[in-house]
């Protein structure tokens, strides 16, 4: 009976957050009636393809207890490279886009290996990932964007697949469906919330500790990596600045979305929402003509309303727990 | 014995040993290592490099050791408590903000400013410290959304402007030499290692900062208030974050909302190098008050030799992150070491 109360509990991470989408839109479109036109949607629903690759893939490491702070270090380090790809050795599109998921994948590996085969802290080693990578992408570009980019890639980044939905949606459709099935089907998906939720208690239990946590940071890392390149496709150039602006809302959307930081517990769907809801009150500062710059304030914000109420979670689920036992 | 012996001297010594281990001990410290690699680097630089030892370079590379000593302490002080703060940079800009809008629009004496905006970096800090020890989540997330916040609030509030119309002894403070080459903000910086090394070594509060880093439950049964505690390591980060951002709006002779980048990230690298350098543990309870000195001494070193050897700005940027790496890498190989070898 508890189990139940107790699953319930732990399910809904999504239903909070998309009551307050849905009541946000409802608000905003009330009093401007512009925020519900195509364009806007096509607009909105831009932007929150590319935020939502981003929040999946510091989603992934959150659920294993860590933290990357080299998210948007390796986005923009994949965005350049596949603009130089394009631009200066001519690579076809798709090409590209393989090396660019590869060179993702291979930079959150090698986080992922430091981390796990010396236990420092991830946040210390992505840290310093961070600055390697940055310093990496501006010392080949020197902090100039690659402007070559092929007509296709443009026209994906900025034409709509039917109506107001932009193409860009189709990739983070795709890695969604495959974040959610990872975490709730495969194996590996388990063994990082398995970790996440008690490190010792999983490596007893014969978990491959070390391989997970590698796994985990190139999954991340291939993430990062496509949402760079939507970034590129939506910008029409590479520029070096993509993923700056990354770290803020990483982490927000995921908490929003119900995952606890600590490790062990992440959802998509709830994830999803924490980027719809972070996505409507961007463009409604936009609409309102309100200062870009209290973006931050809500931001900051948003996270400590929402740790508060994962807290608040947390000591309920506990107290039933408790009464449980 | 340097300062950064203090936690672990009464239980990492064993009483019989002698003379030797105090030797070893000495020569497997981080500042040891530190002297010897700054050593090692200023003798390269100055015999390749013509232009490294002219006064003007050393004033310099000693101005901005001066300010990345700073930023390095103001993570260090909360760093003892296990946790860290992100939102640093943050503070450091609003401070330096908040004093220069006292200078140029509050008409507020200078000698009334300086300690107001310190005042106002410490206030940010406690922000931070109850928030952190009220909601008992980790203090990663919580800096992380104060950083949003307090920037956030900055640039709206100042629009994003730059306040220029400072007293002229603030600049001329950022420009004063001693001996034609000793910059005063090192100098300034040396001063305040000096009082910080006092606090953690000689009062009761700076143990206390220490034993509640170190074990907070254990510091709790033997009657230390640690949540007390932990909020005061956080207002001592941002009072020593402000005094950061006042340095440097004393080298630039003004208060500019971009001069820890955006956000204030720009500050994260050299906040965290400089403590871990010098041998500040990241799990708390262990402090390197002039190992923090050292570490950014070291890196301005190498930074300052690299650009005048024409290595480009990024590279050596990057080299930086290889850095923090290396040196949380051999930190973790000397800590197993001492271990095997029953020091620890």
């Amino acid at each position: 009976m508890a189990n139940i109360v107790l699953t319930r509990a732990f399910d809904n991470d999504w239903i909070g957050p998309a009551l307050v989408s849905v009541f946000a839109i409802a608000v905003i479109s009330f009093f401007q009636p512009s925020f519900l036109t195509p364009f806007n949607i096509f607009v909105l629903l831009s932007a929150i393809a590319v935020n939502m690759l981003v929040a999946l893939g510091q989603l992934v490491i959150v659920g294993v207890g860590q933290m990357n702070l080299a998210l948007g270090s390796i986005g923009g380090l994949v965005a350049i490279s596949f603009g130089a790809m394009m631009e200066l050795w001519g690579f076809p599109p798709a090409a590209a886009i393989i090396c660019g998921l590869l060179i993702g994948a291979a930079a959150g590996m090698a986080s992922g290996f430091v981390i796990a085969r010396t236990g420092i802290s991830a946040f210390i080693i992505t840290l310093a990932g961070l600055q390697i990578f940055k310093g990496i992408n501006l010392g080949i570009t020197e902090a100039q964007p690659f402007y070559g980019i092929p007509q296709g890639v443009k026209d994906f980044g900025n034409l709509s697949l039917i109506g107001p939905i932009p193409w860009l949606v189709v990739p983070t459709i795709i890695a969604s469906i495959a974040v959610w099935y990872l975490f709730a089907r495969l194996r590996i998906g388990r063994y990082i919330l398995a970790i996440g939720g008690n490190r010792n208690a999983a490596e007893l239990s014969g978990i491959n500790v070390n391989a997970t946590i590698i796994w985990a940071h190139a999954i991340s890392g291939v993430l990062a990596a496509a949402a760079g390149m939507m970034l590129v496709a939506r910008l029409q150039l590479g520029h070096p600045t993509i993923g700056d602006d990354w770290l803020i809302s990483s982490f927000a959307a995921p908490v929003i979305g119900g995952a606890i930081l600590a490790g062990g517990h992440v959802s998509v769907p709830g994830t999803f929402f924490g980027v719809v809801i972070i996505a409507i009150i961007t463009q409604a500062l936009v609409v309102f003509a309100i200062d870009p710059f209290v973006v931050q304030i809500v931001l900051g914000g948003l996270i400590l309303w929402a740790v508060g109420i994962n807290r608040l979670r947390e000591v309920r689920v506990s107290k039933l727990l408790g009464q449980k036992a | 014995m340097t300062p950064s012996d203090i936690t672990h001297t009464s239980d990492a010594m064993p009483v019989a040993a002698g003379r030797q281990s105090l030797v070893q001990r000495l020569a497997f410290s981080s500042e040891f290592g530190l002297v010897l690699l700054i050593a090692l680097a200023v003798v390269i630089f100055a015999s390749t490099l013509p232009g490294f030892t002219s006064p003007f370079s050393l004033f310099t590379i000693g101005r901005q050791i001066g300010i990345d000593t700073m930023i390095g302490l103001a993570m260090m002080a909360v760093i003892v408590t296990g946790g860290l703060d992100l939102s640093v940079g943050a503070i450091g800009v609003c401070s330096a903000m908040a004093f220069g809008w006292m200078m140029e629009s509050a008409g507020v004496p200078l000698a009334l400013g300086v300690p107001l905006a310190v005042l106002f970096g410490a206030g940010l800090g406690f922000l931070n410290g109850a928030i952190v020890v009220r909601s008992g989540v980790h203090s990663f997330i919580i800096t992380l959304a104060s950083m949003s916040i307090f920037f956030g609030v900055m640039i709206f509030l100042s629009q994003a402007q730059a306040f220029r119309t400072m007293p002229p002894e603030v600049l001329g403070f950022g420009k004063l030499r001693f001996g034609g080459l000793l910059s005063a903000l090192l100098v300034f910086s040396l001063v305040v290692c000096a009082a910080l090394s006092a606090l953690y070594r000689f009062t009761s509060l700076g143990r206390q900062m220490l034993a509640a880093g170190a074990n907070p439950r254990a510091a709790e049964i033997s009657g230390v208030r640690t949540g007390r505690i932990f909020i005061a390591c956080h207002m001592l980060t941002g009072a020593l974050a402000a005094i950061a951002g006042l340095m440097i709006t004393a080298r630039t002779g003004a208060a500019v909302p971009s001069m820890a980048g955006h956000l204030g990230q720009d500050w994260l690298l050299p906040a965290f190098l400089a403590p871990v350098l010098g041998g500040t543990l990241l799990s708390g309870g262990r402090v390197a008050v002039f190992g923090t000195f050292l570490g950014a001494a070291l890196v301005n070193i190498i930074t300052s030799g690299l650009l005048l050897m024409r290595v480009g700005e990024f590279w050596v940027q990057a080299f930086l992150g290889l850095m923090l790496l290396a040196a949380v890498l051999t930190d973790r190989a000397r800590h197993k070491l001492l271990q095997r070898r029953g020091m620890i």
